[in-house]
């Protein structure tokens, strides 16, 4: 008898306990945060957690703007993108171009009071191509910003103090480069380049940037809530920031929601500013004022391996499958989100030359070798067949489990099957993780991938396809293009701007002809934003979103 | 019962250790690494192999995990919050998710019961129907779907409840993903009491005990629930891990910060320890629901003890 009193205890205890949990948490978390929260406050949505605040760590979009948020870099992004200053008031460069002096702001505090120095640019940076940090990002410093001796540090060949970045007095900061780099300025507005104080960074070791506490701020927001993998994430507009006047917003709210439908409920309801909307969605919002299409500068692509498949190795087998794919059905019918057909190899909206038009403006430049043509795709695949001795073809492509890449694959496979006769295409649909090792490894004959801008010049794409780079799956290989490129990066053409824009057209040209790649769209996002929200920045390459100049009315 | 319980414990320690090999082998030969990232090239690659000790052998890998973790050490993510300790990650999640399930299970079990009871007193008459009706939805649609419905009618339609978890009102806001969550249990709960009841209040010791003049409550907890019982825990132990699986999409349509957001997250980027240590936790939290059933039973009723020691 006791024995059971004791079980009808022990159940309702457990019961009486998980019903209580969420209640002791609710009362442990209100008390700290209601002081926070004020109607001025922008309500943003994120379809995934930061990865890693810690800014030479840090890989991904989401991450990259809760850093730019609350840290400002040298540089910062102006709403078309071009570098304007931030930290650094001024800078010039050498007339070799190998040598950038940045003159830093006097006024500039981390938000524990300390000034901001050269210095902290230099502790971060080391950081940036210490081998003991393995940062992802550090080819940003050694193949793309080219810093001297950037390349043998991360290889572990020379100690990290020899790295080419020095700080001449507190306010003055000098970089020397293995060679000019044209866009180096847009460079400093990425955060992997961005400061982080040495001293509070010892104090705090392996913590940093794992709680508001551990994270020091120097820009227009300083971050008050924030754990790893957080769902939700707070900013506070910085009173000590330099440029404080500018910024309107009294704060930023961050939620992160994974399920689309509960994302534009909460939008709908009020609950957010801000929030993506995907494919199957857009019909139901998109004659809604609040809609808008947002350039996401990725360029989805299929690779075809040239190098391993014979039958695709024939350019005209080639020249007939980028010609048969229908680049308007794909984005109009299939993606509906505002995405671009494209027809060059650099993509669209993100790279803006000195004349200061865009590098891909003109999309029919490539026309006679890319275009949405049948009849000339079935022209092309009878000689293509002709000169290999076939009458069928069989090809396999390999595609991301993702939705929008396995609905495009799907178009993809049915108008080259429509078009081509005698092809069969097959689709490999595997786990993104999956498909890019396969796609690595060279264990593919077509691949459905895409790229996003690094930093903004036509280079970040181009540069893909030199020999031996590890993102040019088909191992193509072709003499002239590697030479301009050499040129344009390390060579003569390195400091003249213009010469060096007309010369990687002369590449790109080579590219589409002979149909390296076969570009299909470029990206944007679906996004709606409140009416009574505005100067939020949106850019595709390095800050998605900048709220330095955002404000949010009654 | 000192011996049966402890021959219990060993056993599911013992288990635990098994499992944790075969995920660890598992996790090899899950499609794809970490670091399998457009942007990273070969020489990177190695680099980060190299940083996590992912280079070595698999049964070194094994050795030095199941070395650590004995100090409380589960590793670190490498990727969807990077370097960030498993112990940590999880030390916020775990409770939130305990509380939105546990709450599941109370609910479940409690309305549950009410429901079986009701329908066994009125067998065959409307009220068993309609209590029937109620289990036969439970039981068949998925609590994502419940989830779905209720965000959409409660939250967004009536605004009755926050459709976002938002841990400075935890009550409110586990109130429709603990009631999605238990719809199945309790429609398993039902219909289990329902059928128990039913034999039970047929057999002849309820007879007799009618016969006595006992009635009412104390006939009904004291000689027909009670017996009962036994089966009822039985379902409700598979029960609570059927909660964990449907939490993970739950969890994701009510954005709630638990482990089960964050288990989709690290499979789908190959986060091995953050996939490791929380698959590890719900099977010791699957074993221990289990062994407490057990010892319970025992407690409960003598008779099972008894037996499971001669044999």
């Amino acid at each position: 008898m006791k024995a059971k009193k004791l079980a009808a205890l022990a159940a309702s205890a457990v019961m009486a306990a998980s019903l209580a949990a969420p209640v002791m948490a609710d009362e442990a978390t209100s008390a700290a945060d209601d002081a926070a929260l004020s109607a001025e406050d922008l309500n943003v949505m994120f379809e995934t957690p930061v990865e890693s605040l810690d800014p030479q760590q840090a890989t991904d979009g989401t991450s990259f703007e809760v850093i730019a948020d609350y840290t400002d870099g040298l540089m910062q992004m102006d709403a078309d993108g071009k570098p304007v200053p931030a930290i650094a008031e001024s800078d010039e460069v050498s007339d070799d171009g190998l040598t950038w002096t940045f003159h830093l702001r006097e006024d500039a505090k981390w938000s524990n009071g300390t000034p901001v120095t050269a210095a902290d640019f230099v502790f971060a940076w080391q950081r940036a191509v210490d081998p003991d940090i393995a940062s992802e990002y550090s080819y940003m410093l050694s193949d793309i910003g080219q810093v001297k001796n950037a390349a043998s540090i991360i290889a572990g060949d020379m100690d990290k103090s020899e790295l080419g970045v020095t700080a001449v007095d507190d306010y003055t900061l000098q970089v020397e480069l293995e060679a000019p780099v044209s866009y180096f300025e847009s460079l400093m507005y990425f955060p992997t380049f961005y400061p982080v104080n040495e001293e509070f960074y010892n104090s705090v070791g392996d913590t940093f940037a794992t709680s508001p506490e551990t994270t020091l701020s120097n820009g227009a927001f300083i971050l008050d809530s924030y754990e790893p993998a957080a769902t939700e994430i707070h900013l506070t507009k910085n009173p000590d920031y330099y440029d404080a006047d500018r910024v309107k917003l009294a704060g930023i709210d961050y939620q992160v929601i994974q399920d689309s439908q509960t994302a534009l409920m909460s939008y709908q309801s009020g609950a957010l500013d801000m929030t993506l909307v995907n494919g199957d969605q857009v019909d139901q919002v998109k004659d809604d004022p609040e809609f808008s299409a947002i350039a996401a500068g990725y360029l989805w692509y299929v690779a075809p391996n040239i190098s391993a498949v014979p039958e695709l190795d024939n350019l005209n087998i080639r020249m007939a499958l980028t010609m048969a794919i229908n680049r308007q059905d794909i984005t109009e019918l299939v993606l509906k989100d505002g995405s671009k057909p494209t027809y060059t190899a650099v993509p669209m909206d993100f790279a803006t030359g000195p004349d200061g038009t865009d590098f891909s403006a003109d999309q029919t430049m490539f026309s006679n070798v890319c275009a949405d043509d049948a009849t000339q795709a079935a022209e092309f695949w009878q000689k293509g067949l002709d000169e290999l001795g076939i009458s069928s073809l069989e090809l396999e492509m390999v595609v991301d489990a993702d939705d929008a890449p396995q609905k495009v694959a799907a178009v993809l496979q049915q108008e080259w099957q429509d078009t081509l006769p005698g092809l069969t295409i097959t689709l490999k649909v595997e786990p993104k993780k999956q498909r890019v090792q396969d796609m690595q490894d060279g264990n593919f004959q077509l691949g459905l991938t895409r790229w996003g801008p690094d930093y903004a010049d036509p280079m970040t794409y181009l540069g893909m396809w030199v020999t031996g780079n590890s993102n040019n799956y088909g191992l193509w290989s072709n003499a002239d293009y590697d030479s301009i490129i050499e040129e344009c990066t390390t060579g003569d053409l390195a400091t003249d701007a213009e010469g060096r824009w007309a010369k990687l057209y002369d590449a790109e040209k080579i590219v589409m002809d002979d149909a390296v790649i076969f570009p299909l769209y470029t990206q944007s996002n679906a996004q709606m934003t409140k009416s009574n929200v505005t100067g939020v920045e949106f850019h595709p390459v390095a800050l998605n979103r900048v709220y330095k100049d955002a404000v949010k009315s009654e | 019962m000192k011996k049966y319980v402890l021959k219990r414990i060993v056993t599911a320690v013992m288990t635990l250790l098994v499992i944790l090999l075969v995920l660890f082998i598992l996790m090899q030969l899950m499609p794809g690494s970490p670091f399998n990232d457009e942007k990273l090239n070969d020489s990177q690659r190695a680099a980060l192999y190299a940083k996590y000790g992912l280079d070595k052998p698999v049964l070194v890998q094994f050795v030095n995990y199941v070395k650590n973790m004995l100090t409380g050490d589960f590793g670190v993510s490498y990727n969807i919050s990077k370097n960030t300790p498993i112990s940590q990650l999880i030390r916020t999640r775990l409770p939130i998710s305990i509380g939105i399930g546990g709450a599941a299970v109370a609910l479940g079990a409690i309305v549950g019961l009410i429901l079986g009871l009701i329908a066994a007193f009125h067998h065959d008459t409307i009220l068993d129907t309609i209590c029937t009706i109620i289990s036969v939805i439970g039981v068949s649609v998925p609590s994502y779907v419940f989830a779905l419905l209720l965000s959409y009618q409660f939250g967004f339609r009536l605004g009755w409840f926050p459709m976002l978890f938002d841990a400075k009102h935890a009550l409110d806001s586990s109130v429709l993903p603990s009631v999605s969550l238990s719809m199945f249990t309790m429609a398993t709960i039902a219909r289990f009491t329902r059928s128990e009841m039913l034999e039970v209040l047929d057999s002849e010791y309820m007879l007799l005990a009618e016969s006595k003049g006992m009635s009412g409550a104390p006939l009904i907890f004291h000689h027909a629930l009670r017996n009962a019982l036994i089966p009822i825990i039985t379902v409700l132990a598979p029960l609570i891990v059927d909660l964990m699986t449907g939490s993970l999409v739950v969890e994701k349509i009510y954005a709630i910060p638990g482990v089960g957001s964050l288990l989709v997250n690290a499979i789908q980027s190959n986060d091995y320890n953050v996939v490791i240590s929380l698959a590890f936790i719900y099977s010791a939290m699957y074993i221990g629901i289990m062994l407490a059933v057990d010892i319970l039973y025992g407690v409960i009723d003598p008779r099972i003890r008894l037996a499971k020691e001669d044999g």
